[in-house]
């Protein structure tokens, strides 16, 4: 089963950009398989790190396009980004401390982060960038 | 050579130290040669543009114009011409200055080449743009660089005849030369703009201006110098007479004296055997060669970090190669590649927050991967037994950090510490490895590697992608900046983080956005008394320059000397006489053929001798110009006579005979002090001419 599906409403019509969304997508289900499975220490921390340094760099490379076609809103855009970063280093940091977390809760909520930020601030650079 | 750049590094460094307590890193002098370099060529421009409005080219009206410009219009015109001036003898100081310490700082080598290569010509254009300006004034000096400076490119050898006789004497100058100066002093300087823009090619985000403080503060000192001592002209040049004492611009004619005391081709062969010796330092053994970065493609998606964040410009966004969709990839250019690992700092997947198993970067040093830099730093801090822990990040070119390692103090050595991703620091610090983290780097804003300082300060305040995050607090974070000479700065600001991190020890940990690093507090000089030193700075410098622009005088000839000089151009005789062709040979001819005579090519070459007193004072023989030895011989040789009454005596030979000489000629002359004498030579007026310029004008009018 897999937690998030990729959507076709998510294109935001950047080939590399759409590329990575479903490769990042593709590493929170695996991330979900691995709760599923074996959820102890070592690995789901690497995971999350993994996840981390993924998304960053899709920011990054997110950035980049923004930047190089003038998107207007890039300041928003990128303060989301680094919302999302932060939220994610405050649950690596729970994991961390050995925190009983919810595992389902715990990718849902990575999940739910990914939806809700193709739904607002990626739509919003789709529907820049197709005018 | 080594051992040479260690001394120099000796002289260099305390006198960098002072001047950063006095002017402070950003506005350190001498950390700012290069854009300081920049902001006097624009000052030279901009009142060279002013001063050539009223410039006229001509024998006259040359030293006439600018006289008038300084004398009339001092407050302007007088400035701009004296800046100018002072401009360019700063900027011989600074472009010299610049060298040697990159030299010093072995900042040359390698791929660090470029630079070196471009940078040794713009020496060369900057002293032609000197000597061709101070020609333009045309006064006493201006003579000296005239008749000097021609006689020593007559000694390459390449003219037919010497360009020195164009400044024989009075009757032989031509305005057309000003022209010909005016145009070279004009082209050079933009042929040197233009070097100057490709010795900064390969410097990322190279800067061209100082901070503003220290060009007003230049600019400053040049105008009070130009006050205080306006550039002048000296007397009027008179080619008639020779300069004895000349104001002497030591910056500009530094080599000049040297022809005084050996031949202009030694001088020519020391200057460019030394320049060739000076481009070649930069590939002169042992090399430093460290392996170029290396991308890693499974983890870059072409953000472009890297490529943002190198100094050298050695990283190139390039199409995918790899078929996936990704738009771009990072390339290395390898040769152009300094392997200091801003890029690696730089890149979005160099955390180690990563699984163990996988942390590899998109970009990547070979022989010092973040996997292997997590595990040193990790290992290093677990060993640390005192309390608090502090774990340093130290540069190849710091004040000594390894020295600082003790029971409490782990120290981890990279190659820049621009190489430190700043998820590193979140790390460290989240996962309790270590209490602090002390980030010591080469002086501020003189990073060997150019940027890694200001790039680490940005990413750790969040001014720069890749930012630290927030979350993590600043005051757990010093940062501190020093040359290799100021171990004891190092140590303090070390001893002063470990009491700030004690004293805050057991609080909660603060969330701080955007703020800098914390720095130590060191000694420093009150403001009023660096603000003094500052003003004994800018009033040093422009001491030494207003000087050293007209002192010491030069003496070109001692007081009782006049100069006497053979010079002149002769075709000897054909080697075969010239023989008529009769009316039967031409008739034989094609009408398109005929001419007169038929003359064998070649020459006798012409034998010369000049007597002063009945004794010997120059015996040549001068070989026929041209490839086909056919062209007439040119003789050009300067005396210095005592002052007072001479004869001269004077032989000439040009048709191959042994003995006896075809046109003598003798004069008894009355040498005044400085005067300038020729001897002349001119087959259609019956032989040797003895000073034409006094005879054409009014023989009683030399001084």
């Amino acid at each position: 089963m897999t937690l998030l599906e990729w959507r076709d409403d998510f294109c935001i019509g950047i080939e590399e950009v759409d590329h990575e969304h479903r490769e990042l997508i593709e590493l929170i289900n695996a991330l979900h398989a691995e709760f599923a499975g074996d959820a102890s220490g070592g690995r789901v921390e690497g995971f999350l790190g993994e996840i981390l340094a993924g998304v960053s760099a899709h920011f990054a490379l997110e950035e980049k396009v923004m930047r190089a076609r003038g998107y207007g809103a890039l300041t928003d855009h990128k303060a989301d980004h680094e919302h999302l970063l932060d939220d994610l280093r405050d649950l690596m940091d729970e994991h961390a401390a050995g925190a009983v977390l919810d595992e389902a809760a715990f990718a849902a909520r990575l999940a739910e982060w990914f939806s809700a930020h193709f739904r607002t601030h990626d739509a919003k650079l789709h529907k820049s960038l197709a005018r | 050579m080594n051992a040479l750049k260690r001394a120099l590094r000796a002289l260099f460094l305390p006198v960098e130290s002072a001047l950063e307590t006095v002017f402070g890193p950003r506005l350190n002098p001498i950390t700012q040669l290069g854009t300081l370099g920049w902001f006097l060529f624009w000052i030279v421009t901009a009142s060279g543009i002013y001063v050539y409005v009223f410039f006229d080219t001509g024998v006259t009206q040359a030293w006439q114009s600018l006289e008038t410009l300084s004398r009339e219009q001092w407050w302007l015109g007088g400035i701009m011409r004296s800046l100018h001036r002072y401009a360019s003898d700063a900027l011989v100081v600074v472009v010299l200055l610049h060298a040697l310490r990159e030299f010093a700082m072995d900042r040359i080598r390698g791929n660090r080449w470029f630079p070196w290569l471009t940078g040794v010509p713009l020496i060369w254009f900057l002293y032609v743009c000197g000597i061709t300006g101070y020609w333009l004034v045309w006064d006493k000096l201006a003579q000296y660089v005239a008749v000097s400076t021609t006689e020593w490119l007559d000694s390459i050898g390449i003219f037919s005849e010497p360009i020195a006789r164009n400044f024989l004497d009075s009757e032989r100058l031509s305005g057309r030369f000003f022209t010909l100066m005016a145009y070279i002093h004009i082209a050079v300087p933009l042929l040197m703009l233009l070097f100057m823009w490709i010795h900064i090619q390969r410097h990322a985000h190279a800067r061209v201006n100082p901070h503003r403080a220290l060009g007003i503060g230049t600019l400053a000192a040049l105008v009070a110098l130009s006050l205080v001592r306006p550039a002048l002209s000296q007397a009027p040049a008179d080619l008639d007479t020779s300069p004895l004492r000349i104001g002497f611009d030591w910056f500009y004619f530094t080599v000049y004296p040297l022809l005084d005391h050996m031949s202009g081709r030694t001088l020519w062969a020391i200057l460019i055997g030394g320049s060739v010796f000076m481009t070649a330092l930069a590939w002169l053994p042992p090399l430093r060669k460290a392996p170029p970065a290396r991308v890693d493609l499974a983890n870059c998606n072409g953000c472009g970090r890297c490529f943002a964040d190198c100094p050298f410009g050695a990283i190139t966004m390039v199409a995918r190669s790899d078929g996936t969709k990704y738009e771009q990839e990072a390339q290395v250019v390898e040769n152009m590649c300094m392997s200091c690992g801003i890029c690696v700092g730089a890149c979005p997947t160099a955390t180690p927050f990563r699984s163990a198993g996988e942390l590899t970067a998109g970009i990547e040093l070979p022989g010092r991967s973040v996997a292997a830099l997590r595990e040193e730093v990790v290992a290093a801090a677990a060993k640390l037994t005192g309390q608090p822990r502090v774990v340093v990040f130290g540069c190849a070119h710091d004040a000594g950090s390894p020295a600082l390692a003790d029971t409490s103090t782990a120290v981890i050595s990279l190659p820049c510490v621009g190489m430190l991703p700043p998820p590193f620091l979140d790390f460290l610090l989240s996962r309790g490895h270590t209490d602090g983290v002390l980030v010591s780097g080469c002086a501020e804003h003189d990073c060997f590697e150019r940027l890694g300082d200001q790039f680490t300060e940005q990413r750790i305040a969040n001014e720069r992608d890749p930012n630290l995050r927030d979350r993590v607090s600043r005051d757990r974070i010093a940062v501190s900046w020093n040359n290799p000479a100021r171990r004891g700065s190092l140590r303090e600001a070390l001893r002063q983080f470990r009491a700030h991190l004690e004293t805050r020890e057991g609080a909660p940990p603060v969330k701080s956005a955007g703020r800098a690093a914390w720095r130590a507090k060191l000694r420093t000089w009150p403001a009023p008394v660096r603000y003094a030193g500052q003003f004994v700075a800018y009033a040093a410098m422009a001491a030494f320059v207003g000087y050293f622009a007209t002192q010491p005088m030069f003496t070109y000839l001692e007081p009782d000397q006049a100069l006497l000089k053979l010079s002149f151009i002769h075709a000897g005789q054909p080697l075969v006489a010239c023989r008529h062709y009769t009316s039967a040979e031409l008739a034989k001819t094609s009408v398109n053929r005929r001419r007169a005579t038929d003359c064998a090519r070649g020459r006798w070459p012409v034998t010369v001798e000049l007597d002063l007193d009945g004794q010997p004072l120059y015996r040549g023989t001068h070989e026929p110009a041209g490839l086909w030895d056919d062209g007439p011989s040119s003789v050009y040789a300067r005396f210095e006579v005592p002052a007072g009454r001479h004869r001269l005596d004077a032989r000439l030979r040009d048709n191959g005979e042994h003995q006896g000489f075809a046109y003598t000629g003798s004069e008894v002359v009355d040498f005044v002090p400085g005067q300038n004498f020729v001897v002349d030579f001119s087959a259609a007026d019956g032989g040797f001419v003895f000073d034409r310029a006094v005879r054409g004008r009014n023989p009683g009018r030399a001084p």
